[in-house]
């Protein structure tokens, strides 16, 4: 039976590993290798590496940090989100080492290119992005280069039932960074059932893990912050859920 | 496993840096090239993959080594194919349009049932234990899978089979062509234990 996983989330800014706060306050932790490579040691069942700096200053994909990653010979797969603008972006990415890409302006800019790159690199290596809060009772789709929230819009309802995309990552981006924080109406209210969704934002405790995962339309949730308080908080969270249908890791050698 | 040296075929997609990782790590040489001379030095060819079913198959065409690795088959010379990898091995596939693959091992690729995928952890069914990599254990383990298409063929080319919205055949073999859907170099230790198997399996049959 397929397992649902729990992903560690590093996010980068400037160039540097930091901890987010509401995508408006950060602390830096250190070299974005550093942290990827703990998670790699840790099991991680996947690794998303998020440049938010990217599409918002138009920078495009951080194809350098892509190609340090890829040389580490990581054992986990490695998903990259952030400045992808085109077809060849997303192409060059997996090249360099992402095993996945998440698409997130393109959305909003040109969604037929979107369609272009599943079709170059298969829709299971496509994650769509969407930052939603819950709004007057309403789920509401930020544009966080023009700071509006606004509907989900048909074209973007449209692709993902295409299945040109794979899953969809829902960033509760209201509640990042906050302990307890993230806010389960975002995947309650998803107005699309028998989609695969990842939650991330403000997904701190294995209580809230549970609630999340219980739910059909969960396929994965991502931690961010949380992660970076203890050693193998990973394995930790899991033998607290051990009860649920994730991957039990075993640390035995055969090697020596 | 020192002295066990595998080639991976570099047709251009994806980045070989987990698979190479791994193989270091359990003593297996190996190095990615697209050079015929530099691929017949090697013990057992390795075609890895991401990304879609044309673009692959054109690639290989391009760079010269559709013929070569058929004929290298045809010399019965060791072959793994990884998630794309594997599929390349088969008769034909439907991703996007009808395309010509490998034919090493026979039967098609088809898409899951509603445009699904199979993205994840999951196990194995070993439906033969004779094999050497087959060992009890693979049956609890889980293995990192990462596609939207998978084989469908006779039943005497699958070794194991995986449960998702469908059973589908997770790993094929005719001879010594050994095509696995998912990805034993990013399944950490448990992918890890499977490829020193595997090697050693195809190295002694």
């Amino acid at each position: 039976m397929l397992k649902k996983r729990i992903i560690g989330v590093v996010t980068v800014k400037a160039g540097w590993a930091v901890q987010s706060f509401g995508y408006y306050s950060y602390l830096p932790l250190g070299k974005p290798e550093i942290l990827v490579e703990n998670l790699d040691r840790w099991n991680a069942d996947e690794i998303l590496i998020q440049v938010i700096d990217r599409s918002e200053n138009h920078l495009g994909p951080d194809f350098q940090l892509i190609e340090r990653l890829g040389k580490l010979g990581l054992e986990t797969p490695l998903i990259y989100s952030g400045g992808i603008r085109s077809e060849e972006d997303g192409v060059r990415l997996i090249q360099l080492g992402a095993d996945r890409v998440v698409v997130d302006a393109l959305l909003f800019d040109n969604i037929n290119k979107v369609r272009d790159l599943s079709e170059h690199i298969g829709a299971q290596a496509v994650i769509a992005s969407l930052p939603l809060s819950w709004k007057g009772d309403e789920l509401k789709y930020l544009n966080y280069r023009s700071r509006e929230s606004v509907s989900i819009s048909d074209r973007v309802i449209e692709l993902i039932k295409s299945r040109c995309i794979s899953e969809v990552l829902i960033s509760d981006w209201e509640h990042e960074g906050m302990p307890n924080g993230f806010e389960i109406k975002l995947i309650e209210k998803f107005p699309l059932k028998d989609t695969p969704l990842i939650a991330f934002g403000g997904i701190s405790n294995p209580s809230q893990m549970r609630a999340l995962l219980d739910l059909n339309d969960i396929s994965a949730v991502a931690i961010g912050n949380f992660l970076n308080y203890h050693e193998h908080a990973i394995q930790k969270y899991k033998e607290a859920l051990i009860d649920l249908p994730l991957r039990f890791t075993s640390y035995e050698s055969i090697f020596n | 496993m020192n002295s066990y040296s595998i080639g991976i075929v570099d047709y251009g997609l994806g980045n070989h840096a987990s698979v190479i990782h791994s193989l270091k790590d359990i003593g297996v040489k190996a190095l990615s090239t697209d050079k015929i001379s530099d691929l017949n030095a090697v013990d057992i060819l390795m075609l890895p993959g991401v990304g879609a079913f044309p673009p692959a198959m054109n690639s290989l065409h391009n760079r010269g080594l559709v013929d070569y690795i058929r004929e290298q088959a045809n010399l019965k010379r060791p072959i793994i194919g990884i998630c794309l990898g594997m599929q390349l091995l088969a008769e034909s596939s439907f991703e996007h349009k009808h395309t010509t693959g490998l034919g090493l091992i026979p039967g098609s690729i088809q898409a899951f049932s509603n445009l699904g995928n199979h993205i994840g952890w999951n196990t194995l069914k070993f439906l033969n234990m004779e094999s050497t990599y087959s060992n009890s254990k693979n049956n609890d383990e889980a293995f990192y899978f990462n596609h939207s298409f998978f084989y469908q063929g006779p039943s005497e080319y699958q070794v194991a089979t995986t449960q998702h919205s469908i059973v589908f055949p997770s790993i094929i073999k005719n001879g010594n062509v050994v095509g696995l859907q998912f990805h034993p170099e990013k399944s950490q230790l448990a992918g890890k234990i499977f490829l020193k198997n595997l090697i050693t399996d195809m190295m002694n049959a």
